[in-house]
């Protein structure tokens, strides 16, 4: 059976909002029609108490969110641009990220932070970055990227019942209106593990969020053309599953990093430190990283298309990595993402 | 005016309040043999107002308390072993001594931890509020933090979401003029009167910083009040900070303070003026500082374990 991946987030949160006693959803425009891009439509009526609308006071409301998992509560913070989850940095890395270990496990922070990752239509520099790496970074966080239906219900669940700390789950807008069929991969872990997509022999490639879909297009193009792609979904940025990374590269000799960011100092380098770390020897040919142009993003169609990587992009590097630099192959037209996957039109 | 105010009240609250002040004294003393290797910022001539307030409150009461935290920490019942334990890096400190002077907390007496980012626990409390509101308990939540506070945007953000919620918090602002050595008059350019008051939470004041008894006898007003209304409720006491901003030294010659200012507030201080009670009280005080001292002294380190544990 499909599922959308806000239909799947909408599921999670309507599980959090049952099963989990004192949970609740507080941020900018929880109670409003829109209800965090149709995750949340209606929950204000069922739980008027739990679902709290907030000020547009992001730096005190992550710290209420501190305040009552302190007393009990399980709170998850929204935030529909990531990018206004800077406003919640102090709060999120100087006191969520250190109760627990600052105070000598006296206490304990379990709470979540839904950023959504904007890119989709001209969102220009303030409403599309992916700051994964930045939060990644932070002993304390567990920062998450799921990328399919399966993986929120599976990553939402352990981490409301289960996890007993903050965790980030960058969503991806690009990817809440698509439908997903059934999965057969399985993440090794709901947070602190990823998901081997697809077994192959040429080339490992390492995705994140919704670049994971667009590594999957490549794939079956590339497949066509006799290349064998082993595919990894990350999933999990802070606590990525470092044995899984490192036999697939093992095995293919060869790496390629698809990011949702810039690769400097990001995935794409944690990748490189994870497998040189382990045997720089297993890499038959240099590795290589696609990730945003490293400049802040552009709002222009004609700029934003060149500044994010493509299908196009990712078949023709994977050939170049397999077969050399002067080898030919059909490649897919450069299409835009948000051409091809949006759905919608409009500011959102 | 000295109080010769010899009820059983007034001993409690003086000999809480010199308590207080024999283990910042201690400190003082031990500083320079590195036994406590980490900034400490004493709470002396601060010690009326956290033991004034904490007599007001219950054990599950909470108290969100900041780096300048030694005096709330002690009168709100926070062990004192575990406490020089802690200053001293050692494994039996409340936080193995990961946490140090800065960030000190003991949930069991509803001390919670102590953070040294100015104001960034201020939130903390009105969502711990939040949730025993919806709880429907009858607790309320006390953060105290210093005039520096003031200044910050979050400090605003919270009475906003404070008064709009309807939740059981004090604001308890210790005022001593200075933030790290800057006065007010260099800082600030609004009436906190008014500006709390916009919010629509009552605001009060009290001078006596120095008053245990006065501190008790006012705030217990404001406390009842904000538990029988579960609203919000601005107290601020004016005190001072007779050492300097971090460390055990006195800072006078540094010339951004005047000495006579602090000697105004020294002879109005009854753990100074009262010598008959202070005599009557040391052997007994010393004893226990003394016992704690040892205490932190002869405990063990903490270890690799300890150094991995608690991510």
């Amino acid at each position: 059976m499909s599922k959308t991946y806000k239909a799947a987030l909408k599921e999670a949160m309507q599980e959090a909002m049952d099963k989990k006693p004192y949970s609740l959803i507080i941020g900018q425009g929880v109670t409003d029609f829109k209800g965090i891009f149709d995750t949340i439509v209606g929950f204000k009526d069922k739980y008027p108490n739990r679902i709290i609308e907030s000020p547009l006071s992001e730096d005190s409301v992550a710290g209420i969110c501190i305040g009552a998992a302190l007393n009990g509560a399980y709170p998850i913070n929204t935030h529909i641009r990531a990018d206004f989850g800077l406003l919640i940095f102090n709060q999120l890395i100087n006191l969520a990220a250190k109760y627990k270990y600052m105070f000598g496990g006296l206490f304990e922070i379990p709470s979540m932070y839904r950023m959504v990752i904007g890119r989709s239509w001209g969102q220009g520099a303030q409403h599309s970055q992916s700051l994964q790496s930045l939060m990644a970074h932070i002993p304390g966080l567990v920062v998450v990227m799921p990328a399919d239906p399966s993986s929120i219900i599976e990553s939402y669940r352990y981490a409301i019942q289960k996890h007993k700390g903050p965790v980030v789950m960058l969503e991806h807008r690009l990817l809440y209106e698509l439908s997903f069929d059934d999965d057969k991969a399985k993440l090794s872990h709901p947070l602190f593990g990823s998901k081997l997509e697809k077994e192959g022999s040429d080339i490992t490639i390492i995705a994140t969020s919704v670049m994971v879909l667009e590594a999957k297009r490549a794939l079956n193009h590339l497949e066509k053309n006799g290349i064998s792609v082993e595919l990894i979904n990350l999933h999990s940025i802070s606590h990525p599953d470092k044995e899984m990374i490192c036999k697939s590269v093992e095995k293919t000799g060869k790496m390629l990093i698809v990011d949702t960011s810039w690769p400097e100092y990001g995935v794409c380098a944690e990748m490189n430190r994870i497998v040189n770390e382990y045997n720089p020897s297993v890499l038959k040919a240099p590795t290589k990283s696609m990730g945003m142009v490293s400049t802040p993003c552009p709002t222009a169609k004609a700029l934003e298309d060149m500044y994010y990587p493509d299908v196009h992009d990712i078949c023709n590097t994977v050939n170049k990595m397999v077969n050399g630099d002067d080898a030919v192959i059909d490649l897919p037209k450069k299409e835009s993402m948000t051409d091809f996957y949006k759905h919608f039109k409009g500011p959102f | 005016m000295i109080n010769l105010n010899t009820s059983e009240t007034y001993r409690s609250l003086f000999y809480q309040a010199m308590r207080i002040r024999l283990v910042e004294e201690k400190i003082i003393e031990l500083y320079p043999s590195d036994l406590i290797q980490s900034p400490v910022h004493l709470s002396i001539g601060q010690e009326a107002v956290a033991v004034g307030i904490c007599a007001n409150l219950n054990l599950d009461d909470w108290v969100f308390i900041n780096y300048r935290g030694h005096a709330f920490y002690l009168a709100k019942g926070g062990p004192i072993k575990e406490f020089f334990a802690e200053l001293m890096g050692k494994k039996t400190g409340q936080s193995k001594g990961k946490a140090g002077s800065m960030h000190l907390a003991s949930p069991n007496q509803g001390i919670i931890g102590a953070s040294a980012v100015v104001s960034s626990t201020i939130s903390h409390a009105v969502g711990a509020a939040l949730i025993s509101k919806i709880k429907n308990e009858k607790r309320i939540f006390v953060t105290n933090f210093g005039d520096g506070a003031l200044e910050q945007g979050v400090m605003h953000e919270s009475l906003n979401f404070a008064s709009l919620y309807k939740v059981p918090v004090l604001f308890l602002c210790e005022d001593n003029n200075l933030a790290v050595h800057s006065p007010k008059s260099e800082r600030q350019s609004f009436s906190l009167k008014s500006l709390v008051n916009s919010y629509s939470i009552p605001y009060y004041e009290i001078d006596e910083g120095y008053d245990f008894l006065k501190i008790k006898q006012k705030s217990k007003i404001v406390i009842d009040s904000i538990r029988s209304s579960k609203r919000p409720v601005f107290l601020k006491i004016n005190t001072a900070r007779y050492k300097e901003h971090v460390g055990p030294g006195e800072d006078f010659s540094s010339g951004y303070r005047n000495e006579n200012e602090i000697n105004k507030w020294k002879k109005l201080d009854p753990l100074i003026s009262n010598k008959k009670l202070y005599s009557e009280f040391l052997d007994k005080i010393k004893k226990e500082v003394d016992d704690a001292v040892k205490f932190g002294i002869d405990a063990p380190l903490p270890d690799r374990e300890d150094l991995l544990s608690d991510v």
